[in-house]
């Protein structure tokens, strides 16, 4: 195709016959981008991952090399454990809410019913509160004492039917009414992934129905003569078309979640004893709070390869996707 | 729509837009409380109560606009609120700067190293900044920007660009390579096609990068706290907490009034994009 | 010398009595001060300009947001003002939420530069590498104003480097505040420990429990390691080994795990898991709690409520007497470190002496918040403080008088016996001590499980500094 355009019309002069090859215009296009990125972002992180072999301390940016010993000192330490455990439920759990719930709210959204408008203003207002400040919210709307969400359970005589069911299902065994969410271990594992996903849900909503728009209408108007419908047309157009945004969405909201640092800090400072804590957060208490700074350097990249993996994975899906 | 289809839409973004606006809903109510009413566990924390607790239909009486006076006279709060907005508008061009170029490259031209570039633009977005902003605090220092928006304005890209490169990219696969075709068999070079088809049929791709570019900055804290330390160079997200939150006490009133105000014209905005994908795709105004 | 303590004069007494009532706690009872002062506290207070000026610049100095904002009022807009003109020293302070100073501090390491003096909230051992020692200092100050409080010493001394890392300003004694009128309708003594494990139950059972936190927070800190202190569990030795996991410190540690566990099983809820710095305040204030543990913030809230009843039912005590000791820690260490980085040493320096020797109007002014450092800074030391806390104008008069008796008997240090090690500072930064007692109260682990588990915590963290030297 580049054969055809060079040969539809006559070639004005070398540079512009450089522009149209592929060789020259995509490197050219892409390296602004990557050289921002390496020197922002790049050399920082190279001193990051510097760090995780040093022993520095107190913020120093020095120290002396002293192998993997930071690392294998964070994996014997349990709350190390449990942090990775958490970055992971939390990132799943969330996601897996956010995708089923954005499949669903999106393609009922874009139908045309009465009040549409408010229903989707308030569907993307907790992605256009600043993190921090929704997360200050929630904070009080779990509030131990004063909470609006307790209040309200107890006076639809929600509250112990709840507690009950907790402790069936043997999530809580010896909850109390008041529900104390940041206060015993898996009530705020429930409140921190909710929050998550409360916050990330509009994201992927837009994100799904933009990838809609962004389907000619050509498709549609074969599918409809086509006569696919219903099921039929969602399984067959509709999902395989919104794949490679849908692949996006979901790869950026599982960075966004693991990578958090305001819903944890902000919410639970990890607790009840630690048992909330997620990579950044602990990351953030070994080495800044806590001065280890090598340690926590050390912490904060053990997600690195995982999200590599994770993302590497998506990726390649994704474009195996696109082409069949 | 039939009666059957269209009850079966408000059974389902009924209760998603209640339990989504709820905090803003209850924000809204909270930031007119006064002290008292407030710090009354007996009080319904929906209503505006008297000292007794009773609700009267006059309620405005029992409420009161101080802390949100406060929020606004007080504090730099409208000054964070400027400076939010032009660092997420400067942050917001660069990236497109940067991204559109790079994501349409990806996406059109590049072969398999192009993908390779690609997961790499995309990998640093991994990086956890928990720890990056001590590095970036010695960058910003020697670079004369420390308690500067400029130091922002320079750092905050480094998240935005790649998220930015990849959705774009996403965005121009959709589109038909037929149509790009047809162009370039008219004589457009591929420039021109990339800026006269391309960029509009993508619109909602880039209009998505402008709300979620800017979302972005407005979250970010932990790099607005450590390069700047005055309070009148700070950003909402940072200047928040440390000025409406002394150490034992929450200005929750204030607290959920500032969490409220910048919501809303966001979510103004966002939801008129919204309105202009639904209506692209139902009503062909993109093409 | 007269300008600037005149000044002071006309403006407390261009106010009445009931406008600072309105205004607000502190001034409300600094005003019965400031007749009194005498003008030899403004030791640095002098001409516009000397003769022989020696200092010069900028001076810049980072610090939390206080809990008693008008302090920072009076300290922004008059006390650095006046040093400022005296020293012709342009001064400007920065206020921080001082759940960041940390974050802060280390971005200012990792640029190499930033205020040139930073207060911390809490002994900054972590950064000890980064600072200059103020040996100097400390020993002009001393030669001034006498031996410096223990609890000071400990906190800002490092042993092994010889060295004062930081130089002690402030410490917040650490009360028991409580409400008196549900104390005597339960019939429950806080005298000892166990006063408070017999009487928790009866305090639930009448609808205000008690509220000692065990959540990720600094009140839960202060609070814990004291109980342990009680108990003789104590997590170091005076050596700055640490000790908690052997003999008599680990029976002590079980014992105190056993009481707060018994307090939390009976007389609290869950509620105390879940807290932030802020919500035992919170909850004490809205009739809820009948016992908490708090610098005076709760009390000053209380009584800047508006709710009378409430302020004048709110008393304040010493923490009760374990078996071993009745001890606590400060809640608030206020250190100052001088960065290597710090452009005006000089400047910094005197500042620091200064602030020291004027000390008593830093005591009033934060509403007898801040204790000095250096007992001396206030002449008469402790009597003279404790006619001062007495003269308390709100009700029940002279329920300030205890706090004196806290900081002279039973205010320490984190740490103690030992000093404010590194080691120490990230026991408490990562919330070891809440883990620890959450976990037993809950009963995720028993009382010896507990311990070994932070026994084994605390040394890899104290193997960790011992490379580096500082313990």
């Amino acid at each position: 195709m580049e054969a055809q355009a060079a040969g539809a019309k006559p070639v004005h002069g070398r540079w512009r016959h450089m522009l149209e090859s592929r060789r020259v215009l995509a490197p050219l296009l892409i390296a602004p981008a990557v050289v921002f990125m390496a020197l922002v972002v790049g050399v920082p992180f190279a001193w990051a991952v510097y760090l995780s072999f040093t022993n520095a301390i107190g913020g120093s940016l020095t120290g002396d090399w002293v192998g993997f010993e930071n690392f294998t000192t964070a994996w014997h330490d349990d709350n190390f454990r449990r942090a990775l455990r958490n970055t992971l439920i939390f990132t799943f759990a969330s996601q897996a809410i956010v995708l089923v719930c954005a499949a669903v709210l999106s393609n009922f959204l874009v139908r045309n019913f009465r009040g549409k408008w408010f229903i989707r203003f308030f569907v993307v207002l907790p992605w256009a509160a600043p993190v921090v400040l929704s997360t200050i919210a929630w904070l009080w709307l779990l509030d131990s004492l004063y909470s609006v969400v307790n209040w309200s359970l107890a006076r639809l005589h929600l509250d112990n039917g709840l507690v009950w069911l907790l402790s069936a299902v043997n999530l809580e065994e010896d909850a109390q009414v008041p529900l104390q969410w940041l206060g015993r271990p898996n009530l705020a594992l429930i409140a921190v992934t909710l929050v998550h996903a409360w916050r990330i849900l509009p994201f992927a909503v837009v994100i799904f129905i933009a990838g809609r728009a962004s389907i000619p209408n050509e498709v549609e108007d074969a599918a409809k003569i086509d006569g696919a419908t219903g099921v039929k047309k969602l399984w067959y157009v509709d999902i395989p078309l919104q794949l490679p945004i849908a692949l996006v969405a979901v790869l950026f909201g599982i960075v966004f979640t693991a990578v958090d640092f305001a819903v944890v800090y902000l919410l639970t400072r990890g607790g009840p004893f630690n048992s909330t804590q997620v990579l950044p957060t602990w990351a953030y208490a070994i080495g800044i709070d806590g001065g280890s700074l090598g340690e926590g350097a050390a912490i904060s990249l053990f997600l690195f390869p995982l999200l590599v993996v994770v993302s590497v994975a998506m990726l390649f899906f994704a474009r195996r996707a696109q082409v069949s | 729509m039939t009666l059957r289809q269209k009850s079966m839409t408000y059974a389902v973004v009924v209760p998603f837009a209640i339990l989504l606006a709820f905090p803003f809903y209850f924000a809204l109510v909270t930031m007119f409380k006064t002290n008292l009413d407030l710090a009354n566990v007996e009080h319904s924390p929906y209503l505006y109560n008297d000292l007794e607790g009773g609700f009267h239909w006059d309620f405005w009486n029992y409420a009161t606009t101080e802390h949100v006076r406060f929020l606004f006279e007080d504090t730099n709060y409208p000054k964070w609120l400027l400076n939010t907005l032009l660092v997420g508008a400067a942050v917001v061009g660069i990236t497109l700067l940067l991204a559109m170029p790079a994501g349409y490259a990806l996406a059109r031209l590049a072969g398999g190293w192009g993908q390779t570039a690609g997961v790499g633009i995309f990998l640093i977005y991994l990086v956890p900044p928990t720890l990056l902003f001590l590095p970036l605090s010695r960058l910003i220092t020697q670079l004369d920007l420390k308690d500067s928006l400029w130091s922002l304005i320079l750092i905050y890209p480094s998240f935005t660009v790649p998220f930015a490169t990849w959705l774009l990219m996403g965005f121009f696969k959709t589109i038909p390579q037929e149509l790009e075709d047809a162009a370039l068999v008219d004589g457009a070079s591929r420039l021109k096609a990339l800026y006269l088809i391309i960029l509009p049929i993508s619109l909602p791709g880039i209009l998505t990068v402008v709300i979620f570019a800017f979302s972005l900055c407005v979250n970010e804290f932990i790099y607005a706290f450590t390069f700047i330390s005055s309070s009148e160079q700070r950003t909402v997200s940072a200047g928040i907490p440390n000025d409406l939150i002394r150490g034992d006490v929450f200005f929750w009133q204030s607290l959920m009034a500032a969490t409220l105000i910048p919501a809303i014209p966001l979510a103004l905005l966002y939801n008129a994009f919204l309105d202009r994908f639904i209506k692209g795709f139902t009503g062909g105004a993109f093409r | 010398m007269a300008d600037a303590s005149d000044e002071l004069v006309q403006e407390s007494s261009a106010l009445t009595r009931s406008d600072l009532l309105k205004k607000g706690t502190a001034a409300a009872f600094a005003v019965g001060m400031f007749g009194a002062l005498p003008e030899k506290s403004f030791g640095f207070a002098g001409p516009m300009k000397f003769a022989k000026k020696q200092l010069a610049g900028d001076l810049r100095i980072m610090q939390w947001a206080h809990f008693v904002p008008a302090y920072d009022q009076w300290l922004d807009n008059t006390y650095i003002k006046r040093w400022g003109e005296a020293n012709d020293v342009e001064v400007k302070v920065d206020h921080i939420n001082n759940a960041l100073l940390y974050s802060t501090a280390a971005s200012q390491v990792a640029a190499q530069s930033g205020h040139d003096l930073f207060w911390f909230i809490s002994p900054p051992s972590t950064f000890q590498k980064q600072v200059v020692p103020l040996n100097d200092i400390v020993q002009e100050v001393t030669k001034k104003l006498g031996p410096m409080t223990k609890v000071a010493r400990k906190s800002t001394y490092n042993p092994k480097t010889k060295q004062f890392y930081g130089f002690p300003d402030d410490y917040a004694p650490d009360p028991v505040q409580y409400r008196r009128s549900y104390l005597q309708e339960a019939g429950v003594s806080l005298n000892t420990w166990e006063d408070l494990r017999k009487g928790a139950p009866k305090l639930k059972a009448i609808g205000h429990p008690v509220g000692l936190g065990m959540s990720n927070e600094i009140d839960s800190n202060m609070l814990l390691a004291s109980l342990l202190y009680c108990y003789g569990g104590f997590i170091q030795n005076e050596e700055n080994r640490i000790v908690i996991g052997q003999g008599s410190n680990r029976k002590g540690a079980i014992q105190a795990l056993q009481v707060m566990r018994d307090i939390y099983r009976n007389g609290m809820s869950d509620e105390v898991f879940a807290w932030t710095a802020a919500s035992n305040n919170q909850a004490f204030l809205a009739g809820r709690l009948s016992v908490a543990l708090n610098a005076i913030s709760i009390a000053r809230s209380a009584e800047n409520s508006g709710n009378t009843a409430l302020a004048d039912d709110t008393w304040l005590a010493s923490i009760p007497r374990g078996p071993v000791m009745r001890l606590g820690n400060e809640h608030v260490m206020g250190v100052f470190v001088m960065w290597k980085f710090a452009k005006n040493k000089e400047a910094a320096k005197k500042y620091l002496v200064d602030q020291q020797l004027a000390y008593r109007e830093h005591f009033i002014r934060s509403g007898y918040y801040n204790f000095p450092a250096w007992t001396g800074a206030i002449k008469g030391g402790f009597k003279e403080i404790r006619r001062m806390t007495a003269q308390d104008p709100h009700k029940p008069k002279g329920k300030y008088t205890i706090l004196t008796t806290i900081a002279e008997k039973y205010t320490t240090n984190p740490g103690h016996p030992g000093n404010t090690t590194p080691v120490i500072d990230e026991i408490f930064q990562t919330w070891l001590l809440p883990q620890m007692f959450a976990e037993v109260a809950q009963g995720k682990m028993t009382p010896a499980e507990g311990v070994s588990a932070f026994a084994r915590k605390a040394n890899a963290i104290y193997r960790k500094w011992k490379n580096q030297g500082l313990v």
